[in-house]
């Protein structure tokens, strides 16, 4: 909902200028780490006291812990309950390995690793493959992996058989200072690692991807995202940083018991402190473990340890009602006096040097500052409208050098066409594009298609209609690959799709629509677009992608919303923005699932106007459609279904007038 | 011999586990709504029973003259609020997650984090067993199966045979065409919400029967049960009945044969294969009962 947020004004930046922000990122980072490793480096000339560093350590730890759950759970938007399983995993290779037979420790992390990755891929092997899998029911199999582990753990003697395992203090380095130092390092290496991945990833392919997955996976799948992939990527990804934290946690505790590392409340604080912070953005985690931990802390100081949880339960509880989109989103849209309330009140309580603790006043800041964060007047999407303006006129500008598409419409529409006769293409059909021979599908008793045998020309716009329910949307799911057909074969531009996955269908050269426009919520119109050139057939970098998004957007005439959010569109735009966003895949047959339904007189006018100049650009193109108003002016030819099987298939007036087909759509008497 | 006691031990057990799920499962099913704060229900239901027997001495099904009524408006009362925050099936889970923590932290501050049990001078049911050709059953578990098949078999019918029933089958298929025939969703999510609740108390008075409490058990109850919820297929109360005694069943012979600690293992490496191939789950034929 909110990460892209704050991408959308830098959609005007040129990649250059992209890889300067990325190295602002790395020398902020890279200073970040340096001044906290200065804290236990210098501890004693500082007069830093170690209470403080203890504090930091176990901060560090989640910053680990819940980064890793991000990573998966937050930007692809599959929760886990079973960080528990990573952290169990991790612990227990350290823990049996070096604490009982003495192998390195470091080398123990690498082990640990390399186990939570095979644990990780068996997961998502076995779970993504799964066609039906709901968010929920991964969220159910991730909570069952823990208890499994731990049942094992229990087990055998070789893991634990019940006693724990204690775990002895490595050799380090003595410069370092005492063993808090060093652990306090270690921890620090690793999230400082896990925060960069999850920078990284975000940033990269990879994190939009994931991004477009929360938001509608099966459309990302469709536009020729390896969904598949980069599920199974953030997961082992996920497994990995959580289990080498497991390691270095089982240094923290020093013993390792089945109850301390397979616990449930290791994945409640990691999803309560990502929740909390802002879970589809990587530094999301960072605020919430801060916040967290020194909630935590200061109740336990306090004596009132047992409140820990409720106020953990109240957090999470209430962050859900108010602020589902997290703290960050919030800081980022208002920082200024976010900050500043954070700067007054922590400074007002800390410098009158009462007795009071600093890290009381730090938590009354964050306190103040969240309040100040959540707090919000009540006016909505004012902003973007403007930006969108000035935006859309600098981009204009910018794709001067590229006027195309705009060229080949003012000839196209210069030329004297008549609106009644069906369009003329404007390349003649060519060679076979679609081939689907003797092709039937099956939903378990019931036939929706059966034995259809056709062919579709390049530069074809095939009208399918069809009486409800006589199989033309199944048809549309079939030569996308949403579907496998239960019989058959389907070629598309002389590769065989049947059993393809959709993405792989999508990079033959197959896009489609889908009746209910399902856009990425997450991001803008022009980012949607983007998203489709980014994985499409033939894939740019983002920068050019966002260029290019100009001209597809042009194409359907929402340039001028390229920088609104989907959720400000209206039906009509809405179903332009899924017809832009499937032509930026740069298709050879595009499929449209009833485009035009809903849409009023105007509308259709204008998207019938939008579907000719598609077609004229050299995209064939096949339409499911009920209005034959729409069918008659625009299609090339028709084919006719009814219950499943083909009844007619032509020029558009031989199939209307034929005597079957009116049967079909009006039964028999009106025929007589 | 053995074996077969302890099967036929666990299948009655796996009717407490089954009447636990039925409430997780129907609101699941029909109102998308994931209550991991059930489990507080249950919880709270048991230590009211606890409270009550040991301090007034009251019979300790009579208790469910109290808990059932308080759980009933607890139940509707959470649900109505899910209703009004409009929250979704992912945030369900995690909202509820919070209202559970919530509630088994106020159970241990109320009642201390150690276990208690229910003094059997003031438990009559607490010793007592049932002989049948050498086999011996605990009159709890004959109490708690008993309990949970009655309930289980009135929703079910109550959802095929009455209006109201097939009104909340209606919500379950598609609340917006439900809406527009004139069926209240609000009201009725929050009546079967109460409803479920009053099974929380019924389970949680038969979960102190037998057992000694404490409040981490909420936890150890949620795996058992979202597996039984799972397996009996989600909002299906007929499956949901036979999945408990499956996994009630399982359990026991895994722990006899092997050892008890590996039962939570079979059983969730059951879970999880079931999960991968019939994710809609064992017993369900389509849609919700």
């Amino acid at each position: 909902m909110t990460g892209r947020s704050t991408e959308s004004p830098r959609a005007m930046r040129t990649s250059a200028r992209d890889r300067a922000g990325g190295l602002r990122y790395a020398v902020a980072f890279v200073l970040a780490i340096a001044a906290l490793a200065t804290l236990s480096l210098y501890r004693e000339t500082m007069g830093f006291p170690m209470f403080y560093l203890v504090l930091l350590t176990t901060m560090l730890f989640w910053v680990t812990q819940a980064t890793s759950w991000n990573i998966l759970s937050g930007y692809s938007g599959y929760f886990s309950f079973g960080q528990a399983a990573y952290v169990g995993v991790g612990a227990y290779t350290t823990a049996v390995l070096y604490g009982r037979h003495q192998i390195n420790f470091y080398l123990t992390l690498v082990v640990s690793a390399a186990l939570c990755a095979v644990l990780a891929l068996a997961v998502g092997a076995l779970a993504f493959r799964l066609r039906s899998l709901r968010g929920e029911i991964f969220a159910l199999l991730t909570l069952a992996v823990p208890f499994i582990l731990a049942a094992l753990a229990r087990i055998r003697p070789e893991i634990d058989g019940g006693q724990g395992v204690v775990v002895p203090i490595p050799p380090f380095p003595a410069e370092l200072g005492r063993f808090q130092d060093f652990l306090y390092l270690i921890n620090l290496l690793v999230a400082g690692a896990a925060v960069a991945v999850a920078f990284g990833m975000q940033q990269s392919r990879a994190g939009w991807a994931l991004a477009a997955i929360r938001d509608a996976e099966d459309v990302a799948e469709g536009l020729g995202v390896a969904t598949f992939r980069y599920k199974l990527q953030a997961l082992v990804t996920s497994g990995v940083i959580g289990g080498v934290g497991g390691s270095v946690f089982a240094l923290q505790i020093g013993f390792v018991a089945v109850e301390s590392v397979f616990n449930l409340t290791i994945p409640l604080f990691v999803i309560v402190m990502s929740v909390l912070g802002g879970r589809s953005h990587w530094f999301g985690p960072v605020i919430g473990v801060a916040f967290i931990v020194l909630l935590q802390d200061r109740l336990t100081a306090s004596g009132l340890g047992d409140w820990q949880l409720i106020a953990l339960g109240v957090v999470l509880a209430g962050l859900v009602i108010i602020a589902p989109d997290g703290l960050y989103a919030r800081l980022r849209a208002r920082p200024v006096p976010v900050l500043a309330t954070f700067a007054l009140v922590t400074a007002a309580l800390w410098i009158p040097d009462l007795p009071a603790e600093p890290l009381d006043a730090i938590l009354a800041g964050m306190l103040a500052a969240t309040a100040v964060a959540l707090w919000r007047p009540r006016r909505r999407g004012a902003v973007p409208q403007t930006r969108a303006a000035e935006t859309s006129a600098a981009v204009t500008d910018a794709d001067a050098g590229t006027p195309a598409v705009t060229a080949a419409d003012a000839s196209a529409v210069a030329r004297p066409s008549d609106a009644a006769k069906p369009a003329t293409p404007a390349t003649e059909p060519g060679e076979v594009l679609v081939e689907c021979r003797g092709v039937a599908r099956y939903f378990g008793g019931v036939r929706a298609l059966e034995d259809v045998t056709l062919t579709i020309r390049e530069g074809e716009l095939v009208g399918l209609v069809g009486p409800n329910g006589s199989g033309k949307t199944t048809l549309v799911g079939l030569l996308s690959g949403n579907l496998r057909p239960t019989r058959g074969s389907i070629r598309v531009a002389g590769h065989e799709i049947t059993g393809l996955p959709p993405h792989r269908v999508a990079h033959v050269g197959v896009a489609r629509t889908y009746q209910i426009p399902r856009p990425f919520a997450s991001m803008t119109v022009r980012d949607n677009v983007a998203m489709a050139i980014m994985f499409g057939r033939s894939p740019e970098p983002l920068a050019a992608a966002r260029r290019d998004a100009q001209r597809h957007l042009e194409v359907v005439g929402l340039d001028a919303l390229a920088d609104v959010y989907p959720s400000a569109l209206n039906l009509h735009q809405r179903q332009l923005l899924e017809m832009a966003r499937a032509l930026a895949t740069d298709p050879k047959l595009l499929l449209l699932d009833e485009a035009l339904a809903g849409l009023n007189p105007a509308e259709i006018d204008n998207a019938v106007e939008v579907l000719r100049r598609i077609h004229r650009s050299g995209v064939t193109i096949v339409i499911v459609e009920h209005l034959l108003r729409v069918v008659n002016q625009l299609a090339t030819r028709i084919i006719v279904l009814d219950r499943g099987t083909c009844l007619a298939d032509g020029d558009p007036r031989a199939v209307m007038s034929d005597p079957a087909v009116i049967q079909a759509y009006l039964g028999k008497r009106a025929h007589a | 011999m053995i074996t077969l006691q302890a099967a036929l031990a666990g299948a009655l057990i796996g009717g407490l586990y089954a009447l636990m799920a039925a409430g997780v499962s129907v609101t699941w099913g029909v109102l998308r709504i994931i209550n991991l704060a059930h489990f507080g229900m249950i919880l709270l239901s048991a230590y009211l029973t606890f409270q009550l027997v040991t301090s007034w001495g009251m019979d300790p099904i009579l208790t469910l003259v109290v808990t059932v009524p308080g759980m009933f408006v607890l139940g509707g009362a959470i649900q109505w609020a899910y209703d009004r925050l409009g929250i979704s099936e992912l945030n369900s889970l995690l909202l509820s997650f919070g209202l559970l923590i919530l509630m088994v932290q106020a159970v241990s501050i109320v009642w201390s984090a150690d276990f208690q049990r229910m003094h059997e001078s003031a438990n009559p049911y607490a010793t007592g067993s049932v002989t049948v050709g050498g086999l011996v059953f605990p009159i709890t578990t004959l109490l708690a199966f008993g309990f949970a098949v009655s309930l289980i078999a009135g929703a079910h019918v109550a959802l095929q045979r009455t209006f109201l029933g097939r009104a909340l089958r209606a919500c379950a298929e598609d609340p917006a065409v439900a809406a527009a025939f004139g069926i209240d969703h609000r009201r009725i999510g929050t009546l079967l919400g109460a409803a479920a609740g009053a099974t929380a108390a019924v389970a949680g008075m038969l979960f102190a029967l037998a057992n000694a409490l404490t409040p981490a058990s909420a936890f150890e109850w949620f795996g058992t049960v979202f597996a039984v919820v799972i397996l009996g297929g989600i909002g299906h109360l007929v499956g949901t009945l036979a999945a408990g005694v499956l996994v009630g069943m399982v359990s026991g012979v895994v722990s006899v044969v092997l050892s008890p600690a590996a039962a939570p293992f079979v059983l969730f490496s059951a879970i999880v294969l079931a999960l991968l191939l019939r994710p809609q789950g064992l017993f369900a034929t389509r849609g919700a009962a």
